[in-house]
This record gives structure tokens, sequence and C-alpha cells, in this order.
């Protein structure tokens, strides 16, 4: 059997693909990339259908032996990438041999990288995806959720001939290092919150607070004032708002649990949320109102580029 | 009786309305809103595609690309309409039975409970067994059942550090809901017991039948010696390997 064998699994790495969808209803929470356009961009470098599995490294540390002759892919953060030693620039696809290895380091830039390979990986799918959600013992290299291990092997195919190496023009590279302002579209309990209360969070800078995961990004910043009154537990969408009792927003992510009780401003553009999960803790986030119509003209150009 | 709860519609996200239904509980809600988010899956195939309801809302996820949401909402405002209101209630529902074991180290908040309620340990337990609790909703987590039905006396808020830790199986209150966590994780509910239940099996065939109930069902605990719990745990443990 060919694929990668995993020497060092680093802080955190996870199968990933587009996630697990028409399972939330029984608590099923949908999964997937966190930076969803990078995993997108690395499936596309290789004319894989989007469709595909990737690897998502969170924070670097991962370092993985070739034991098949493939295109791979890597975007994402610059997680100082090196094959047998030398460095990689990022965004871009190359033939890896049997023997190669491949080494993340820590982030320069970014927080969270993509790796592709020719076909995704050979992996299980539990009620449709591979998308690893520990929390639900889902998904994964063994499907129980556990992210990768060493010694772990993941299948992939081996290709006789070496495909030609592509890169990513530096046009359309995200810009992963600057203060991030996230669109919001408002919503939800948007006229429970006072008009102040809305004031001060279109004017305030927040930090991204380092017990953020996959599930939420958690935020420090100036308070907000919350609705009175008990709110009955609601589904929550991608990119929801909540802000609990102490008045610091979270934003709701992939992974996030379906069902919330607390009042939410709205939600961001997903594209906006799949920016923020390449920002590592500390970073700086505002944000600026986005009206429906635009946001799903942008989320539409999106959708057609990749072809989903 | 209640009349029939007319929808409001609100922005959740880009691709997603929250159809909500009030913010009054009843019994009959969660079955109507079953109903209604079947047909709806039905009916708007290939627009709507994936629903997720809670105690009294319907959370709808549209592609946008092919319809407006001012359409949508007509078009969901219709479906809503032709669904029967008052739904029967069935009374031949399915009844789980849940063993669990009460208090000791299996229920660490059961003293609080009992504390703030005014009874006993024992009086308390015997008032938990006694609920006839119907599943309200689905959610949190795979296979987490919300309960109602929890007697008043009963009712205790959550508490004020959630544990980093909550094992498997343990039973819990927070205000006037209970459920069991299926799997273990951080939780701020009062832990009273432990059960034994399978909550959710991704190996089965049918979708129905990942969850041991549905929304609408009615759920009984059976209190049982720590001896037969441990029996019983070893038991379902077999089962899954």
């Amino acid at each position: 059997m060919t694929g990668l064998l995993v020497i060092k699994p680093g802080i955190h790495a996870t199968i990933q693909d587009q996630g697990r969808f028409g399972y939330q209803h029984l608590g099923v929470t949908p999964g997937g990339p966190g930076d969803a356009m990078s995993a997108n961009w690395a499936n596309r470098l290789l004319d894989n259908l989007p469709t595909c599995s990737v690897l998502e490294i969170t924070a670097g540390g991962t370092e993985l032996e070739c034991q098949t002759q493939t295109m791979v892919a890597v975007t994402g953060g610059d997680l100082n990438l090196t094959v047998n030693g030398r460095p990689q620039v990022p965004w871009r696809s190359f033939w890896v041999k049997p023997g190669d290895t491949l080494k993340f380091g820590y982030p320069r830039y970014g927080f969270r990288a993509y790796l592709a390979v020719q076909g995704g990986f050979d992996v299980p799918h539990v009620l449709g995806s591979c998308a690893t959600v520990t929390r639900n013992a889902l998904g994964g290299l063994h499907g129980d959720g556990s992210r990768l291990k060493p010694q772990d092997f993941i299948p992939c195919k081996a290709l006789k001939n070496e495909g030609v190496a592509r890169q990513i023009p530096e046009l359309y590279l995200p810009d992963l290092d600057s203060t991030l302002t996230l669109d919001v579209i408002p919503g939800y309990q948007q006229h429970d919150f006072s008009s102040a209360s809305w004031q001060t969070f279109w004017d305030s800078e927040y930090e991204l607070s380092a017990e953020s995961d996959s599930m939420g990004a958690r935020l420090n910043g100036v308070a907000l004032d919350t609705p009175k009154g008990n709110l009955l537990s609601e589904a929550v969408c991608y990119g929801a708002i909540q802000v609990p009792g102490d008045g610091q927003p979270i934003i709701l992510l992939q992974q996030r649990q379906t069902l919330g009780g607390y009042p939410k401003l709205g939600s961001v553009l997903p594209l906006s949320g799949y920016a923020l999960a390449q920002r590592p803790p500390g970073s700086k986030i505002r944000f600026r109102p986005m009206g429906l119509a635009t946001a799903q003209q942008q989320m539409r150009r999106y959708l057609r580029f990749f072809g989903l | 009786m209640i009349t029939k709860p007319l929808p409001e519609f609100a922005v959740a996200g880009v691709d997603a309305v929250l159809m909500s239904f009030g913010d009054q509980l009843s019994s009959t809600l969660p079955i109507y809103l079953t109903s209604l988010r079947q047909v709806i899956l039905q009916e708007l195939e290939g627009i709507v595609e994936e629903i997720v309801p809670a105690y009294t809302s319907l959370l709808v996820y549209y592609d946008a690309r092919v319809i407006r949401l001012y359409d949508l909402e007509l078009a969901l405002e219709k479906i809503a309409a032709t669904i029967t209101w008052p739904v029967e209630l069935n009374t031949n529902v399915p009844v789980l039975e849940v063993p669990v074991c009460y208090g000791g180290h299996f229920g660490p908040d059961l003293e609080r409970v009992a504390e703030q309620s005014g009874l006993n340990t024992e009086e308390v337990v015997q008032l938990h067994q006694q609920g006839n609790y119907i599943v309200a909703a689905l959610g949190f987590a795979p296979g987490f059942a919300y309960l109602s039905g929890l007697n008043e006396k009963l009712i205790t808020p959550r508490l004020d550090t959630p544990r980093k830790k909550v094992v498997a199986g343990s039973l819990g209150i927070a205000g006037a809901q209970t459920a069991v966590y299926p799997t273990s994780g951080p939780g701020g509910w009062n832990i009273i017991g432990r059960a034994v239940m399978t909550w959710f099996n991704p190996k089965a065939a049918e979708m129905n039948a990942m969850t041991p109930v549905q929304v609408g069902d009615r759920v009984r605990f059976v209190s049982v010696p720590e001896a037969d719990y441990l029996a019983l745990y070893a038991a379902m443990q077999g089962d899954r390997s």
C-alpha cells in the first residue's frame, strides 16, 4: 500500500473534507476544515474534486514520510515547510518520491496549512464524510474522530508520471497577516440588542482568545450589553455570533454545537470565518456590517469558482 | 387550546433562515415541527438542504443560488399552513426505559438538587423517576435528547462554573430540562446519576435508527442499584465491540 507515514503529528493534524451534512438534526456537527478556502485551493491545484480529503495542519510541527510518488499541494498559512530539508514556498503543487520527508515548522504567517495529494486520501467515510470531529468521535483515519498519531499511515495513490507543478499567482493569495475585519450579516436576535450595544460592537477592537477552537472563536474586548430574558435553545448556523452573559462575543465555527441558547447578533460571512481560522490567538479583530444580498453574491462567486 | 402558531422569520446567516413559532413550549409543538420539517424537505427538495429543529423553531438551510429569501419565506409559510393543527398527541408513542443508578459517586449534584428543592435525596430520586418525559429536541451533541416534563420542584439552575469533564452517561438537570450526556465533555448541568443507554449509533443502516428516540417520543427513568448498573454497562460495552 502506498501513502504518507506520520513521523510526528505535530500540534494538531487532522483529516478533513467539506464536512458532514444532513445530520445536524441528530446533534451531529458538520465539521470540516477551518479555512475551507485554502483547503479548496489545495485540491484545485491538483485538479482534484472539491470533495477530496485533505490534511489540516494546525500551528505546525508535523513531519511526514512519503511512501508513494505523487503530486502534492500545500496551501494556507506558511508553516515553514521543508522537503528533505529544503525550504518550500507554499501555495503550489510539487512532485514527491518515496523516502521524501515533509516537515512543517512553526507559522511564519497564518495558522493552518492544508496538504492535498492527487486523488485525495483513501480514508473511511462516516455519515458521508471523513471530516475529523474529535468531540463527536467521528471521522478521520480510523473513523473514530482521533487526530493523527505517530506511525499512522495515510493511504493514497501512486502516480506513474510527474505532473505539471502549478503555483497560485500572488494576486490571488489571501492576506493572512493584517488586522482582520469580519463582515457581519445582522440577524437572529439583532433587534433585542440595544443600539448602544451595536455601536460598541462596530467601534471596538477585539482580541482572539487562546481558548478558541474549531467549535468557536472566543473574543476578548469591550463587553456588550446582552438582552434580558431567557432564550429557548435554537439551531445555530456557521458564523453565528453569540453573546453570553459576560458580553464577550463567540463566533461559532465549523465544529459548533448544533443548538445554542445565547442571544445572537447575526453571523459572519463564511469567507470572513475562513480568514479568521488563519489568525493565531492574540490577533486583533474588528467587525463591519454587510447586507444579505452582497453576502450571497460573494458566496455565490466563491462557490462557483471552486465548483461547489 | 393553544392556537396554531404562525411562523416568524429571521435571517440567521448567508444561507440559513430561522423560522420561529413563538416562545411558548408545548407538548404538541415539537410534533408539529417534526411533520413540518418532513414536508418542507420533500416539497422543497433541491432548494432546502437541511433543517435543524429546536424547541419552537426550525433553522432552514437553503441554496441561495436557486431562490431568494423572500420567495423562500412565502413557500415555507404556505407549507406551514397545510400542516394540521392541533396535532393529535399520539398516545401510542414508544416509551424508552432508561436504567439509571442515582446518587453516590455517579450523582455528585444530587445533594444540591435536594437542597434547593427542600426534599431529601430519596424524594428527589422518586420524583425524577416518576416523570413522564417527552423528547423536546435533539442536539448539542450527537444523540443528546433534551427532555421536557421535569417536576417543577426539581428545577435547578446550572452550576455556576461548568465542569471541564462530565462522563458519558451522566444524567443531569439544568433549569426545567433533564437529559443524559451521550458522550464525555464539558458541561454545567447538575449531575444526579449515571444512565445506561447508547444514544447515538452512526453505524445504523437508517437515519431514524441512529438515535433510540425521536422528537416527540417518551422517556422514563428506572432506578437500578449499582451492581445492576455495572452489569448493564458491561453488556452495553460488549454489544458495541
